[in-house]
């Protein structure tokens, strides 16, 4: 083979094992998606081809599931536990981004090293305290645990932005007489305002796929979407095709929010420590 | 108000947050870990006990081992995997076109997916009667056709492994295609034009260059594998037996089924050693990148 050939015959197989790997981490989606528009026989069948039906989605919705309020509950949850943390992790991240102060990395080492606590150590102390204070299986409670998770990810992400935004125009708008809070306000928050819902994309995915907190904490009225799966077990097995279309309800909002940011979606999750 | 007093006070709700939801509960298990600590049993909780629930965890309680074992092979296991699949991977997609960015692309999707969803999906997958996967691997492989995935100790630790690899290859290869950009790329063809085969140019110039961040990328990953729960819990809830009862797991089971809080909060602390040598190093390479 000359050269040239050899480069071709490569190339080719490169793009050979490109398509099959895009092929293996799409199936289990695809599957998934299939299954939900299959009917409860078509589903424990390999049919690839079968007469769609949306049947399943009402089901879902239907007593004794009411997969309605699991969603409702998921999207609060998430919702109200972005909304306390973005505003939180903003005013610390433009601390400690503009100011130097005294043990800001013991600091900052500290708030890295609590997004790698397991969340079954966390829970434990939580569990003990809502039972005694009556927070169990509300959303107050479980909005307050996730902050757990949520908060290190955020505050280490605005950071990361606030740090990319120039000082000039925060100096010279100072030397013109605005104050610290003015600057903040009317400077910073607009032009950090992309990654800010980035961050706060970012966030509503972890808090809306959460399950270990859900799981330990709630059991019938704050019950979110993924311990929601756990309904559809019926007394035969699962019931593939009601999983499938609650699978889908779950997974499509965040396939759609993740799109959106998949630019920082690395250094979201890698806290900066890889660009 | 002068920026010396507002500094402190900026940062003060989330140092507060922080500490409530973060710290707060670590001290308080460590405490809880040293009590009878019984669910069911009122004022057990102030029932101290000394190192008890720790000796118990070491001498008598052949589960915690049998669950430090799974972790640990689990943790191996799908740290070398995924490493290497997204290595390779990483390679194949950097050179960036259409193909190649449309696949990138792609690679969110799993990413963004529940990791409780992902166990559900791979236990769909892997039925024996209608599961896809188990078809597949029935005819490449013809012994494993009629094999119940889930019933067989050894199988179904593979099949979680393969749950997690299929889950975190995606984000891995991220970031692995993140770390070659910054390759040089008239190093690499300097090199070629010297006549260096491709896997010189990979060994000699690529390997060292990615260096730092495959070591960020295997820190991080094993993090996430030591604390693995969700999908285990999904897949086979530790079974069958405890065959894939990880640590999460077994904590979980210890204090949420059978109410053993305090024994179950000393097993967390146990699984809290490790992390912090990992997290020590993974907070070197943070800071030396600032």
């Amino acid at each position: 083979m000359t050269g040239k050939q050899k480069k071709q015959f490569f190339n080719a197989i490169h793009v050979v094992l490109i398509l099959i790997a895009i092929f293996v981490m799409l199936v289990p989606i695809i599957w998934i998606f299939l299954a939900a528009f299959k009917t409860h026989v078509d589903v424990y069948q390999l049919k690839l081809f079968f007469t769609p039906t949306f049947e399943n989605f009402g089901t879902v919705f239907d007593d004794p599931y009411r997969l309605g309020e699991k969603l409702l509950n998921s999207t609060i949850v998430a919702f109200v536990t972005v909304l306390f943390a973005i505003p939180i992790a903003t005013l610390a991240a433009y601390s400690f981004s503009r100011f130097d102060m005294r043990g800001e990395t013991t600091m900052l080492v500290i708030i890295l090293a609590t997004q790698f606590v397991p969340a079954v150590v966390i829970i434990l102390p939580f569990f003990v305290m809502f039972r005694d204070i009556g927070l169990l299986d509300t959303r107050v409670g479980l909005i307050l645990v996730n902050l757990a998770i949520v908060m290190p990810f955020a505050i280490w992400m605005i950071k990361g932005f606030i740090d990319g935004i120039p000082l000039d125009t925060e100096e010279a708008a100072m030397v013109d007489g605005s104050s610290r809070l003015q600057v903040i306000r009317n400077i910073v928050l607009p032009m950090a305002a992309p990654g800010l819902l980035t961050s706060a994309i970012f966030c509503f995915i972890i808090a809306w796929n959460e399950f270990l907190f859900a799981l330990i904490l709630t059991n019938k009225d704050a019950v979110t979407l993924p311990i929601g799966l756990a309904l559809f077990k019926g007394e035969e097995g699962d019931l593939w095709n009601l999983l499938s279309a609650a699978g889908i309800i779950i997974m499509a909002p965040m396939f759609v929010l993740a799109l959106m940011i998949r630019k920082y979606f690395v250094q979201g999750m890698t806290m900066g420590a890889v660009r | 108000m002068r920026d010396h007093t507002l500094k402190y006070l900026l940062v003060l709700p989330a140092v507060v947050v922080v500490f409530a939801t973060a710290i707060w509960p670590l001290i308080e298990a460590a405490r809880m870990s040293f009590t009878v600590g019984r669910l069911n049993r009122p004022g057990s909780l102030e029932q101290y006990i000394g190192w008890e629930n720790y000796t118990w965890a070491f001498f008598e309680e052949p589960a915690f081992w049998n669950s430090v074992y799974v972790t640990g092979m689990y943790t191996i296991v799908t740290v070398a995997l995924t490493t290497l699949l997204a290595l390779g991977l990483a390679l194949l997609l950097a050179p960036g076109g259409r193909l190649r960015s449309g696949a990138q692309t792609l690679l969110i999707l799993p990413f963004a997916m529940s990791p409780a969803l992902i166990g559900v999906s791979f236990r769909f997958m892997f039925n024996p009667e209608f599961g896809l996967f188990d078809a597949f691997f029935g005819i490449i492989f013809p012994p494993l056709a009629d094999v119940s995935w889930l019933a067989d100790p050894d199988l179904a630790f593979a099949v979680v492994v393969m749950a997690d690899v299929w889950g975190w290859i995606p984000f891995l290869t991220l970031v692995l295609i993140g770390g070659l950009a910054s390759v040089p790329r008239d190093t690499i063809e300097a090199a070629q034009v010297d006549g260096a085969s491709g896997w010189r140019v990979f060994k000699d110039i690529t390997l060292p260059q990615l260096g730092p961040v495959l070591a960020v990328v295997i820190i991080l990953k094993s993090i996430f594998s030591l604390k693995t729960f969700d999908q285990v819990f999904m897949l086979t809830n530790g079974g069958p037996g405890t065959a894939t009862q990880t640590l999460s797991h077994y904590i979980y089971f210890n204090g949420m089924k059978y109410g053993q809080i305090g024994y179950s909060a000393s097993v967390a602390w146990l699984m809290v050693i490790p992390m912090i040598f990992l997290t020590y190093a993974y907070a070197k390479f943070v800071f030396r990148k600032n």
